[in-house]
């Protein structure tokens, strides 16, 4: 959009250096666009503030990550045993003092959905973080479900096995490993045959390698359903790209927003495994 | 709705027709059995079985053609008896009617008459494709065969020339018909815009189309003038500051002369200046209440609202479509009007908190008044601190202070815009409300350029006119000097003075033609710049980068850029109102732009199919067309106001121009009206010119204007009590 430019544009005799008596008129009508920006960005500049600035500052002030202080906010504040008060917990901690970015609670409600309609008897998580995740699947699995968690980072583990045992689930398997280590070894070590549902929430740049691994392991049979949480922000383009091409998945991708965020967009894509042809 | 591409509707019709037409009898069928020479009895039995076949059931078998033989598997033989009978008949047609009794020939009108209304009726009958088809196919037949045999005597023949012309006739109305909508230019593009994009975009390109029509005219229009002088210096070498040769050129106001009568035709060449500048005014701005009249009359509500979905779904498709990119488009653009609809529907069920939602609207408003009073100012500011420069002189300042205006002006034109957007997200308005406001807000801010550049323009002529008077006083002391010197040497022979060296006055219309020339190139070349650089390389950055990005580009920050249609229709509009501004002194402004609006097309269409992605939230344009107009009369009218100023009160250059010498540039009306016009004309004039004649009839224009305003008003109401009633009734 163009408006009304010169009248006459005045050549410049000598190079002059560039910042020197700009205008205080020029500056100021920069002003609309940095109000724009603002408001435009609110949510990703405040996001910006919960997740890291504030962060920071309390590492440093406590001496605990943030993980910790998570915790000790959950066990203070929720029943054990109850894992609704758990997750209760969970939410108003992100929702009041911190960020953490693991499934929320309106993506949950999607993802309690899809278990009650699906009822599958194996499950593989990838991406445990503190064990919200894991809590809320192991919640909607039906009698005789085994859940398998994976979750590489070692404090996360321990915090989430933590948590695990505090809401009183027992047939969850925790396992402290790289997913592209655990993978290939899923068949062997833990006796599986065919993964019914995995939901996978881990580093957004291993989504398509380690889809690619559990076809290559024979584990995805026809009907197994694969969650994969925040595909639009930060985003998983290639892992986007690939099932739209593969012609293997019948694939929708839920529209929702960022957890414990109203105006980020974000979404949960849904695959559901065809079988080759 | 019906969104068929004209072009596929028109083809089909015309081959439903062709395969009918194939198969007349004598033409098409396979003359298996030879020639048809053979001399036979006048009365043929086959005629009565013919006309007994047709009164008893309406699939006569004796007529079918080839492709229905399976029915005449025991009729074979008679069939084919039939058929060379049948040729037969075609030769010895005119010999029939005179060997029919009365009541047959009355029988046989109305057979006629009945087959004629059966192919009226044939689309509404609940019968199956292939039965129809063979119907409408055997009663035509019916109709050629015997149609031109009803007529009387020697009128027969005349009335059978008269109904095979009559069908020629149809025929060409229809093929020319389809060949002036596909003669429409760009509707292909459009209509592919339109299936993709929706309509709001599409509405923005008929917008471009309809005003390329009228600068063609209006370039028709002044192109006539200087078609009578011979050419000076046509060097059309596009020279930043359109100085040297091309100031003296035909494109420039200053090249015309002020002789009255040029040439052998006497071309009035002042009077025709003014009147070309005249009429084109005029012209336009018949041309835009006319089409606003117009699009007054489509706006009419009512029959929409019932039954929406079921209709889209059942109806959309078009079956005659043959073309696979053709059925691309209409797919995409059934989902768009889908999704049109069901906008349309959530907007109409909203129902919110109505005191929240006024209060956010104030609110709304306030901001951006403040935006636009801030705006406003800076401007003034600015344009009174680069008058203070001027008159201090430009090379104390800086580059930055030189050209502080445009670049002020240039950053609130791009900036503004945005932070209006975003302000109007808070008033929860129907988008194409929201657009409407947006069109209106930065209208407004637009007002405050066109202002501060009419401004520095009057600065600029007063400094000419200074710089004339400056140079008339020279001129006056050197001819004084040459004539001293000649008083002196009284027989020396009369000096000669090479023409280039006689002192030429500046002339301000000349440099106001060329102020506008330089805005329309440079604004042109802005908006291609910001459509590349924004548009093109960002959706290549998008495209490529995301590959190695850590978010996905796509969908998260910058993503591909929609269409920004406020923005593009202003845009087109204060163009116009500037073409429209200064026509009257650069005539070569309507070619520029009839140029500019080519290209325009072409790279636009190109780029919001290669770069943009359709809007969220999609919606109808249906009530924008006239919205666009009425912007476009308002700055019509704001631009012929500074052309009127000029013209009354500013006394053109003396040294250039068509209305050189003269004390005002209407003084050329009341010259012709005195010497060239036989006297009582001007009397009449003088008397016309009366107040007591003038105010009577101004007084007859109001009443006149407010009963048309009244009738017009008793009629929409009518038509909207028969629409009611329509739907009641039905």
């Amino acid at each position: 959009m163009s408006s009304f430019p010169p009248l006459c544009f005045h050549g410049c005799c000598a190079s002059p250096p560039l910042f020197r008596m700009v205008s205080p008129a020029i500056a100021l009508a920069f002003l609309p666009l940095l109000l724009t920006l603002l408001i435009r960005y609110r949510f990703y500049f405040v996001l910006f503030y919960r997740a890291v600035l504030l962060r920071v500052w309390r590492d440093c002030r406590t001496g605990l990550s943030r993980e910790e202080r998570c915790f000790q906010y959950v066990l203070t504040n929720a029943t054990p045993g109850d894992p609704e008060s758990i997750l209760d917990g969970f939410d108003s901690w992100c929702t009041k003092k911190e960020f953490i970015s693991h499934i929320g609670p309106k993506k949950g409600k999607i993802l309690d959905r899809l278990l009650s309609e699906h009822s599958p008897l194996t499950v593989l998580e990838l991406g445990a973080h503190c064990g919200y995740s894991t809590v809320r699947i192991a919640r909607a699995l039906p009698l005789g479900a085994r859940l398998f968690s994976v979750e590489m980072d070692q404090k996360n583990a321990a915090i989430a096995e933590k948590v695990i045992r505090l809401a009183g689930f027992d047939e969850v398997e925790l396992i402290v490993c790289p997913s592209d280590e655990v993978i290939p070894r899923l068949r062997a070590d833990f006796d599986l045959e065919k993964l019914d549902f995995v939901f996978m929430d881990h580093w957004k740049k291993c989504y398509l390698p380690d889809l690619q691994m559990l076809e290559g392991s024979g584990l995805l049979g026809k009907g197994s359903m694969i969650l994969a949480d925040n595909v639009l922000f930060p985003g998983a383009p290639n892992f986007l790209r690939y099932i739209r091409r593969c012609g293997l998945y019948e694939w929708r991708v839920h529209r929702a927003t960022l957890e414990y965020s109203k105006g980020i967009r974000d979404g949960m894509a849904e695959l559901v495994y065809q079988g080759t042809k | 709705m019906n969104r068929t591409p004209v072009k596929e509707q028109g083809r089909g019709k015309e081959r439903r027709r062709s395969t009918a037409k194939k198969l007349k009898p004598g033409t098409a069928t396979g003359n298996v059995f030879g020639s048809t020479n053979s001399s036979q009895p006048q009365f043929h039995p086959c005629l009565l079985l013919d006309m007994c076949h047709y009164f008893k059931q309406p699939l006569c078998p004796c007529l079918s053609s080839e492709q229905e033989s399976s029915e005449d598997g025991d009729k074979e033989g008679e069939g084919e008896d039939e058929e060379v009978e049948e040729e037969e008949e075609e030769v010895e047609k005119e010999v029939r009617p005179e060997t029919l009794t009365p009541e047959e020939l009355e029988k046989l009108k109305e057979a006629v008459d009945d087959k004629k209304k059966l192919i009226q009726a044939l689309r509404g009958k609940p019968w199956p494709m292939k039965k129809k088809h063979s119907t409408l196919r055997e009663s035509q037949e019916f109709l050629e065969k015997y149609e031109g045999a009803l007529g009387k005597g020697k009128g027969r023949k005349l009335y059978a020339y008269k109904v095979m012309m009559n069908k020629k006739w149809m025929k060409f109305k229809r093929d020319f018909e389809n060949f002036t909508t596909a003669c429409i230019p760009w509707e292909m593009k459009i209509k592919e815009i339109e299936s993709h994009f929706g309509s709001s975009v599409a509405s923005y390109f008929i917008f471009l189309r309809w005003m390329y029509g009228i600068n063609m005219i209006l370039f028709d229009n002044i192109g006539t003038v200087p078609r009578a002088e011979e050419t000076n210096a046509m060097d059309f070498a596009v020279l930043w500051d359109f100085g040297g040769y091309a100031q003296y050129s035909v494109l420039f106001y200053g090249y015309y002369n002020s002789q009255r009568a040029i040439g052998w035709l006497k071309f009035r060449m002042p009077l025709s200046y003014f009147l070309v500048g005249v009429g084109t005014v005029a012209y336009s701005y018949m041309v835009v209440i006319r089409k606003m009249a117009r699009n007054a009359n489509e706006t009419g509500g009512g029959d929409e609202n019932s039954f929406n979905f079921s209709w889209k779904t059942f109806t959309s498709w078009d079956y005659l479509i043959g073309n696979p990119e053709t059925a691309d488009n209409k797919f995409a653009s059934i989902t768009t009007s889908f999704k049109e609809a069901i906008l349309e529907e959530q907007e109409s069920r909203k129902d919110d908190n109505i005191h929240l939602t006024r209060f956010l609207r104030v609110l709304a408003n306030f901001l951006v008044l403040c935006c636009l009073a801030g705006s406003g100012y800076l401007i003034y500011f600015v344009v009174r601190r680069s008058q203070k420069f001027a008159l201090e002189g430009f090379e104390n300042h800086t580059w930055w202070e030189r050209n502080e205006v445009n670049m002020v002006m240039s950053l609130l034109g791009m900036f503004c815009p945005m932070l209006f957007d975003v302000i109007s997200a808070l008033e929860n308005y129907h988008p194409r409300v929201a657009l409407q406001w947006q069109l209106g807000r930065i209208f407004a801010l637009f007002l405050g350029n066109l202002y501060t550049f009419i401004i520095a323009l009057m600065d600029e002529i007063n400094l000419k006119r200074k710089e004339e008077d400056v140079v008339q006083f020279n001129m006056t002391m050197w001819e004084a000097s040459l004539h001293n010197n000649t008083a002196d040497n009284s027989t020396a022979p009369p000096l000669f003075t090479h023409p280039a060296d006689v002192p030429r006055g500046p002339c301000w219309e000349t440099m106001v033609g060329q102020e506008f020339v330089r805005l329309i190139i440079s604004d042109t070349m802005t908006t291609y710049i910001t459509l590349l650089i924004g548009d093109f390389l960002r959706a290549v950055l998008v495209r490529f980068l995301n590959y190695c990005w850590c978010w996905d580009l796509e969908a998260g920050f910058p993503s591909y850029s929609e269409f920004d249609v406020s923005g593009n229709v202003l845009g087109l509009i204060f163009n116009q109102g500037m073409i429209w501004m200064g026509a009257f002194y650069a005539p070569c402004l309507p070619a520029l732009n009839v140029l500019r609006l080519h290209v325009s097309m072409y790279l636009q269409c190109w780029a919001v199919m290669c770069c943009n992605v359709p809007q969220e939230r999609v919606f109808k344009a249906s009530g924008s067309n006239n919205f666009y107009m009425a912007m476009l009369l308002v700055i019509l009218f704001l631009s012929t106001l500074p052309a009127i100023y000029t013209i009354v009160t500013i006394p053109p250059s003396f040294d250039c121009g068509p209305f050189s010498g003269k004390a005002r540039m209407f003084d050329v009306i009341q010259e012709t009206l005195e010497s060239d016009f036989p006297a009582w004309i001007s009397k009449v004039f003088s008397y016309a010119a009366n107040p007591g004649l003038v105010l009577p009839f101004m007084l007859l224009m109001v009443l006149a204007i407010y009963y048309l305003q009244s009738t017009s008003k008793s009629y929409k109401e009518a038509n909207v009590e028969l629409k009611k009633k329509l739907q009641m009734v039905n």
